[in-house]
């Protein structure tokens, strides 16, 4: 199952990703990765932590530059936008914060409606008509009038996604949607995914640890691992394919290629046993 | 906005290079201004939190400030049998100096402070971050109407603190320890130059304050490690950098327009 990233580009791709390489604080994050991500279809970005899965969706969006590489959305080289490229081109796109990253002076309602307030001249009878149609899709029309602070994990989550899709967009980006859910508020925000995907042909990516949440939900999955893709696939096979890096991230093995030691010199020499401590 | 962290370990670098890249944030604000145009609605929120919720502070501290320097001045001058000019020695000690330094050391602790606290805790949360993927300019948008709003409401709240002042100084003088009133007043006026005391004095050096807390606070608050421990450390650099701006461009500012 194992196999690398097509290089082929057409309207079936909607980010398309070439020889990404990203180097933080002198540590090498991306090493001329290639990845592309179908259009209309769920795809997540799996692998261990720290390995820049929350980066890439940074360098998707072009919060953060890449040291060199190339990243196109929907056709467009995010590199070479000018700031209102970007904004114009982020419009089209929603992003899932792992902490639903909520505006804490306005109520729900108001948090979703703060796109449309800034980027439209909608009259108020109109917006208060379509955010309460996006809170209906996340089953919080009832909450529309709670501040952040009294909502619950999951349903911060849900008002975040209401925010995300208020626009309509082509592309959602989920930063770690399951972490810290229960299992009835995991479930919920899985529906609303699938649905959201299938319903509006919304084109997701999804950052997860969580290997039944993503079987679930997700249409293909690539593994990211030593700045490379290490593996992509279907996610009900992905786990079988016999890699040592599937073997050791989907069997949760706490040895194999990602060490269980951070890299450190001599633990004989550390300790000063061999007479040249530091 | 891309401001770069210092590195070195020598304070004096450290503290060059965060001069420098506050200088590059306020150009960076400075063009957001017309930007900014369009959240006239923010800016007016913002001028209510740092004005209107500041005024309570700097009224009863402009009332004490009055009062206290009336009673030291009445005590000095009976010596001199000059009480009569103490009304006199309090305007001017007001306006050109007490006014416009102890409004901008205390707008520091009290507006400064909450606007780097903000911005600070809208990083940890991700809500800046939040803003500029719903294709909002967060420069525009949260630094500045808060920027303005400093810039707006410094000068009137050192109006008011001023004339709290009088009004204590004329308390204790007039009221408490019998000096004539008419005298109070008409020393007073006979002495005051509008231009040099309260549009030099009052309103440029508040306008100039104004402008360097606002800056210090919103660029402090943009800046901040987005930790519980980097807010803390940010909200007690707006203080400090403030307070020390404050009193060297106070004495640059007096020397120049004296």
């Amino acid at each position: 199952m194992t196999q690398p990233a097509s290089p082929s580009s057409d309207d079936s791709t909607l980010v398309r990703i070439r020889g990404l390489t990203t180097v933080l604080n002198g540590k090498t994050i991306f090493d001329a990765l290639d990845l592309d991500i179908p259009r209309g279809k769920v795809t997540a970005i799996m692998g261990p932590s720290g390995t820049g899965k929350t980066t890439l969706l940074k360098h998707i969006t072009g919060q953060m530059r890449a040291d060199a590489g190339e990243i196109r959305v929907n056709g467009e080289n995010v590199a070479g936008m000018s700031r209102e490229q970007l904004y114009k081109m982020r419009e089209g796109v929603g992003y899932l914060f792992q902490n639903s990253a909520l505006l804490t002076d306005f109520d729900v309602f108001e948090n979703v409606a703060f796109p449309l307030r800034q980027h439209t001249q909608l009259p108020e009878v109109l917006i208060r008509n379509l955010v309460l149609l996006k809170l209906q899709a996340v089953g919080l029309r009832g909450a529309a009038r709670l501040m952040p602070n009294e909502l619950s994990g999951g349903m911060a989550r849900r008002v975040a996604l209401a925010r995300a899709i208020v626009f309509d967009p082509m592309l959602i980006l989920y930063d770690e949607p399951f972490v810290g859910l229960d299992p009835v508020a995991l479930n919920q925000v899985l529906k609303l995914i699938r649905t959201l995907n299938q319903t509006l042909g919304i084109t997701s990516v999804l950052v997860a640890h969580e290997l039944e949440a993503v079987k679930q939900v997700a249409d293909h999955v690539f593994l990211i691992a030593n700045g490379k893709v290490v593996a992509q696939g279907d996610p009900k096979t992905i786990a079988n394919d016999g890699s040592p890096w599937t073997r050791q991230f989907f069997g949760g093995e706490a040895d194999g290629p990602v060490p269980f030691q951070y890299p450190a010199g001599d633990l004989a020499q550390a300790l000063g046993l061999t007479g040249a401590a530091k | 906005m891309n401001v770069r962290a210092p590195h070195s370990n020598n304070v004096v670098i450290q503290s060059l290079t965060q001069i420098g890249n506050c200088g590059l944030f306020l150009l960076t604000l400075l063009a957001a201004i017309p930007r900014s145009f369009r959240y006239v609605r923010e800016t007016i929120r913002q001028l209510w939190f740092v004005g209107a919720m500041s005024l309570a502070i700097i009224m009863v501290c402009g009332l004490f400030i009055g009062m206290v320097l009336m009673l030291q001045l009445y005590n000095v001058l009976s010596i001199f049998g000059s009480t009569s000019a103490s009304g006199m020695v309090v305007a001017l000690a007001v306006y050109r100096e007490l006014g416009p330094v102890v409004t901008a050391l205390l707008f520091a602790g009290r507006a400064g402070t909450s606007i780097t606290a903000e911005i600070g805790l809208m990083r940890a949360t991700d809500q800046i971050d939040a803003m500029e993927m719903m294709a909002v300019d967060p420069i525009a948008y949260v630094a500045t109407p808060r920027f303005l709003a400093g810039l707006i409401a410094m000068p009137l709240l050192c109006c008011v603190f001023c004339a709290m002042a009088i009004f204590g100084g004329h308390l204790v003088g007039v009221t408490w320890l019998g000096i004539d009133n008419g005298t109070f007043w008409s020393n007073m006026t006979s002495v005051v130059v509008v231009h040099t005391d309260i549009v030099n004095g009052v309103l440029f050096k508040s306008l100039v304050f104004g402008a360097v807390v606002s800056l210090i606070a919103v660029f402090q608050g943009f800046t901040t490690p987005p930790t519980s421990e980097g807010v803390a450390y940010a909200t007690t650099r707006t203080v400090v950098a403030s307070s020390i701006a404050i009193l060297a461009l106070d004495f640059v500012l007096t020397a120049f327009l004296m």
